[in-house]
């Protein structure tokens, strides 16, 4: 009953244009996950300086009629076990990669390969920021998809994005991507 | 006994798993053909065409066509994303590949594109259909200059392949196309269990 009242809800604010979406931000350490939200809060050229995540940061932010609530996880390997218990529900995955740590990148891989395969995001869809764009020697989005072998992927839909989050470069570019991929069959919003 | 007749059952209402590549340049009209066949075949209104973006990655449909299950695979088409697209092509059982036709300035482009997926040893014998898109802008060319243009007789062997005059953007001729696509590509696919 309570299901079915929350239901309603839902499908009542997705009439005026007031869906609410669950985002999951994730990837290694310092591959500019929290930069990312902070830059998405407040779009200012003054970069927050930010501490390795140990736990949690969410934030929700309005962007074209969708309310997205975002959700930074830690990316230490450590606290990477904890990722799962936040997968639930969730219609996108916003993976960051440091796109200037090659020697990351097979890391980087296992561990996206390794979330994929959760049963709990099997509806999600992924979208990649190969962040760091600004950095020497960073690799570009096709070479970023290539080692992180998004090609073999049959039956999620996927996007890649050059971003660099210091610069606040391609962030929207992406939302703009997540926005249409979300509402996709249900644009009355 | 009974698993026996189980197993029949469900070899008679089982579909069969097609799956379908979409392919072409640039703002060919992919995305667009896509979003538009899932309001045709699954009755659900997809993306408006004004609000598509260029996909740089994969976009996926699902949908009922003639009895089977079809996989419509949607890969962007700019330079840099076209090296992904022949990961797919071993797991395809037909290609559509959207032309716009009214960009003749990009013809020899969409050409190479086009010979470069036949040629690939991946692909094997799998059914193609040309879209010779964007029939509503003017000066779009018909089905008979594209296939000229494109010396399909020429390239043809072993395959088989049609050209189609369709319009994304208003539907004209798309789903004739994609039915008669599905049909050539069953016989390549799989029961699904």
């Amino acid at each position: 009953m309570g299901l079915l009242f929350s239901r309603i809800i839902q499908s009542f604010s997705a009439m005026f244009g007031n869906k609410e979406c669950r985002i999951l931000i994730l990837g290694l350490d310092n591959a500019g996950k929290t930069t990312i939200l902070n830059r998405l809060q407040n779009d200012s050229d003054e970069v927050m300086q930010t501490v390795p995540t140990i736990g949690f940061n969410v934030e929700t932010l309005q962007y074209k009629n969708i309310k997205f609530q975002v959700w930074d996880l830690g990316g230490q390997t450590s606290i990477r076990p904890y990722w799962r218990c936040y997968y639930p529900n969730t219609d996108a995955i916003i993976f960051v990669v440091d796109s200037a740590d090659v020697e990351r990148l097979a890391i980087a891989k296992q561990e996206l390969c390794a979330m994929l395969e959760e049963e709990e995001l099997r509806e999600s869809i992924l979208l990649v920021f190969a962040n760091k764009q600004d950095q020497k020697g960073a690799l570009n989005a096709s070479q970023i998809s290539e080692a992180l072998g998004l090609s073999n992927l049959r039956s999620r839909q996927w996007s890649i994005q050059e971003t660099s989050a210091t610069k606040g470069k391609g962030l929207f570019e992406g939302f703009d991507w997540l926005s249409t991929a979300i509402l996709g069959g249900n644009t009355s919003a | 006994m009974f698993s026996l007749l189980a197993g029949f059952i469900k070899y008679l209402f089982s579909k069969t798993e097609v799956h379908v590549l979409i392919l072409g340049l640039d703002h060919a009209g992919k995305t667009t053909l896509l979003e538009q066949s899932k309001g045709i075949f699954r009755k659900v209104q997809g993306i408006p065409p004004e609000k598509i973006t260029p996909t740089v990655g994969l976009n996926v449909g699902k949908m009922d066509i003639e009895g089977c299950f079809v996989i419509l695979w949607d890969l962007g088409g700019q330079v840099r994303m076209r090296s992904i697209w022949d990961k797919y092509y071993a797991d395809a059982h037909g290609v559509v590949f959207v032309l716009d036709a009214a960009d003749v300035g990009r013809f020899e482009e969409a050409k190479l594109a086009f010979a470069s997926i036949l040629d690939h040893e991946d692909l094997g014998d799998v059914p193609v259909l040309l879209f010779a898109n964007k029939q509503d802008l003017p000066g779009a060319l018909s089905e008979e200059d594209v296939a000229e243009s494109f010396e399909i007789d020429r390239v043809l062997r072993h395959r088989v392949i049609q050209v189609h005059s369709c319009s994304a953007l208003t539907c004209e001729g798309l789903e004739s196309g994609v039915r008669w696509l599905v049909q050539e590509a069953k016989g390549l696919a799989r029961k699904l269990d």
